[in-house]
């Protein structure tokens, strides 16, 4: 199951991902409910997610008691997503392999709330994405099961190894591409006032 | 003030029985428990609480975190000491419970109290604080009872595992001539880090202090005397004038009203030191009212009668406040004396104060003693009076 999920995602066409009409997702993000278990407290989820933070080569989310990461992200409205963009921190040298604390596979599930990592394993994952050393460090989107995401309040990330096998797990990015479906903005509506 | 979901572990272990605290481990622990629980709800009321306990036959869960500071308390009696502490699946147990909480938005937080000998390696207590800290739990544990070989250090292992930023704590109390709950108190279990809980400690004593007058006659004792002594002056002249007032006849409302209005006036006498005659002692209740009247019809014109008398007896009832603060400020600004004049003036019109009076519920106006209170009254114009009657019912339209 993932060897043809890695199929698709590193033979898909990834240069053609941003496709037009597809955006970056960032603005769309409900920043008061994004949730990140097991992170380092000096390096959050911030650093990962917001603009400007996650461009900083130096600024990254680390993990703290172990490998796995688990991100809980909000839409402010209801999105389609259409590829995902993960880079890990680049490394020097021959042992990139082995010294690489860049993701490994991450599991995305759409629309499930308050999830911990006990019960991460409860339910199949909307997609799964295993990246290779390369890609991640790259930081190239990978088209997602587009169907599966056409619908999507929330969505949470589980990282649940890293390319080195170490114990911690250091992302620099995360963005997500897709577009919007149409929906009421509930804080633009506005009372009609009675005479 | 953060808000948690708290679970508490309690040990109902065999160990228990040891009297070295007193009277017992385990009534030392009971008493710390319901201190947390108070502690807890009160810095913020949207804090639940739960409890569960771990010896016995087996882990059990008494109450899923709640608001309830009764059924916390309730739930602690008629416990039963037995079997042995469990203090993996008590740990494990009690992070459930906290998952499944109602407000997801609350910080999850256990208490362990580890009174007997603990069974587990220290690497089973390692991976269970890991496990804590990846779902951001924290976790008190208050180290007290049994002293064990190795448990503070397994204990301590634990909290390492746990800590995440210092909110996780461990507190070690020996035996000794404190009880349990007051050394907990200056920890940080109970302040949690640093904030909330001080509140708490510091409504302690403040509560204490509570005097009288909110002077501590240690500091100044002149004052409070000073101050009690005139309280003692009011509630003389308080009573005088409410016998006063009751011998003039009056129904329970009236005498309701007067009781307060003459609060009231006796407060005006103490701020603005009116030269109050006995004579107008029976006088003042209605004078507070006949006051408020004209400040408010000295503001905005004319309005409906029937309105005026509903409003009237609205006021009687409800403004008796607004009265006396009237009553003040009218009396800041003209000459005592000629105050009471003018009060005298306005209780002259006969047919102003019988209709005032009429409409006061209760107060009939044939009654002997109203009309010989009425009796000792002039006329006055009938053209004042509409003016003052029509000036006053709007105003009680503004309240």
């Amino acid at each position: 199951m993932s060897s043809t999920a890695t199929a698709t995602a590193t033979a898909a066409p990834t240069a053609s991902a941003i496709q037009r009409s597809q955006v970056d997702l960032v603005d769309f993000i409900d920043w008061s409910g994004v949730e990140c278990l097991n992170q380092n407290s000096a390096h959050s989820i911030a650093n990962a997610l917001k603009q400007g933070y996650r461009e900083d080569d130096g600024l990254n989310v680390e993990s703290d008691a172990d490998e796995q990461l688990l991100v809980y992200i909000p839409f402010l409205q209801v999105v389609k997503l259409h590829s995902l963009a993960v880079k890990g921190p680049e490394e020097e040298g021959i042992l990139v392999n082995f010294l690489c604390t860049c993701p490994k596979t991450v599991k995305l599930y759409s629309n499930r709330e308050h999830m911990g990592f006990s019960n991460v394993n409860d339910f199949p994952p909307s997609d799964t994405v295993e990246f290779s050393a390369e890609n991640i460090q790259a930081g190239k989107p990978v088209v997602l099961k587009y169907v599966k995401f056409q619908n999507v309040r929330s969505v949470t990330i589980f990282i649940e190894d890293n390319q080195s096998g170490g114990d911690v797990t250091k992302v620099q990015k995360i963005a997500f591409f897709g577009t919007t479906v149409e929906t009421t903005d509930m804080k633009g509506l506005k009372k009609i006032e009675d005479h | 003030m953060v808000l948690e979901a708290t679970m508490i572990c309690i040990d109902n272990s065999e160990w228990m029985r040891n009297g070295d605290y007193t009277p017992s481990r385990f009534q030392a622990q009971a008493d710390a428990v319901n201190l947390i629980c108070g502690a807890k709800t009160q810095s913020n009321p949207e804090n639940t609480v739960g409890i569960l306990t771990m010896a016995g036959k087996g882990v059990r869960v008494l109450t899923t975190p709640t608001t309830d500071l009764g059924k916390l308390l309730a739930c602690m009696h008629g416990l039963e000491m037995g079997g042995e502490m469990n203090i993996a699946s008590a740990i494990q147990i009690a992070q459930l419970a906290l998952k499944h909480r109602q407000n997801k938005n609350q910080r999850q937080r256990i208490i362990v109290f580890a009174g007997s000998p603990i069974k587990y390696d220290k690497k089973m207590l390692e991976s269970i604080g890991k496990k804590l800290k990846k779902s951001s739990v924290s976790l008190d544990i208050v180290d007290f009872g049994e002293e064990d070989e190795g448990k503070p250090e397994k204990l301590e292992a634990l909290l390492t595992a746990v800590n995440n930023n210092d909110s996780s704590h461990i507190v070690h109390i020996p035996p000794g001539p404190n009880a349990l709950s007051d050394v907990l108190i200056s920890t940080p279990v109970f302040t949690g880090d640093g904030e909330g809980g001080s509140g708490f400690v510091a409504a302690g004593p403040v509560a204490v202090s509570d005097f009288d007058f909110g002077v501590d006659p240690n500091i100044d004792p002149e004052l409070a005397l000073a101050l009690r002594v005139s309280m003692e002056e009011e509630r003389a002249r308080q009573e005088a004038a409410a016998k006063r007032a009751a011998e003039e006849g009056s129904s329970q409302n009236k005498g309701d009203e007067q009781s307060s209005k003459s609060q009231d006036t006796t407060m005006a006498d103490t701020t603005g030191a009116t030269a109050a005659t006995d004579a107008a002692e029976p006088m003042s209740e209605v004078d507070a009212l006949l006051q408020q009247a004209i400040a408010l019809s000295m503001q905005t014109p004319a309005s409906d009668s029937a309105v005026r008398d509903t409003d009237m007896s609205e006021a009687n009832n409800e403004d008796q406040d607004l009265a006396a603060a009237l009553q003040m400020s009218m009396q800041e600004g003209e000459k005592d004396s000629s105050g009471q004049m003018d009060m005298s003036e306005v209780l002259e019109d006969q047919a102003f104060v019988s209709s005032v009076l009429a409409s006061l519920p209760g107060v009939d106006p044939n009654d002997p003693s109203v009309k010989d209170l009425l009796a000792s009254l002039h006329g006055k114009s009938e053209s004042a009076d509409q003016k003052k009657d029509e000036e006053k019912a709007p105003k009680d339209d503004e309240k």
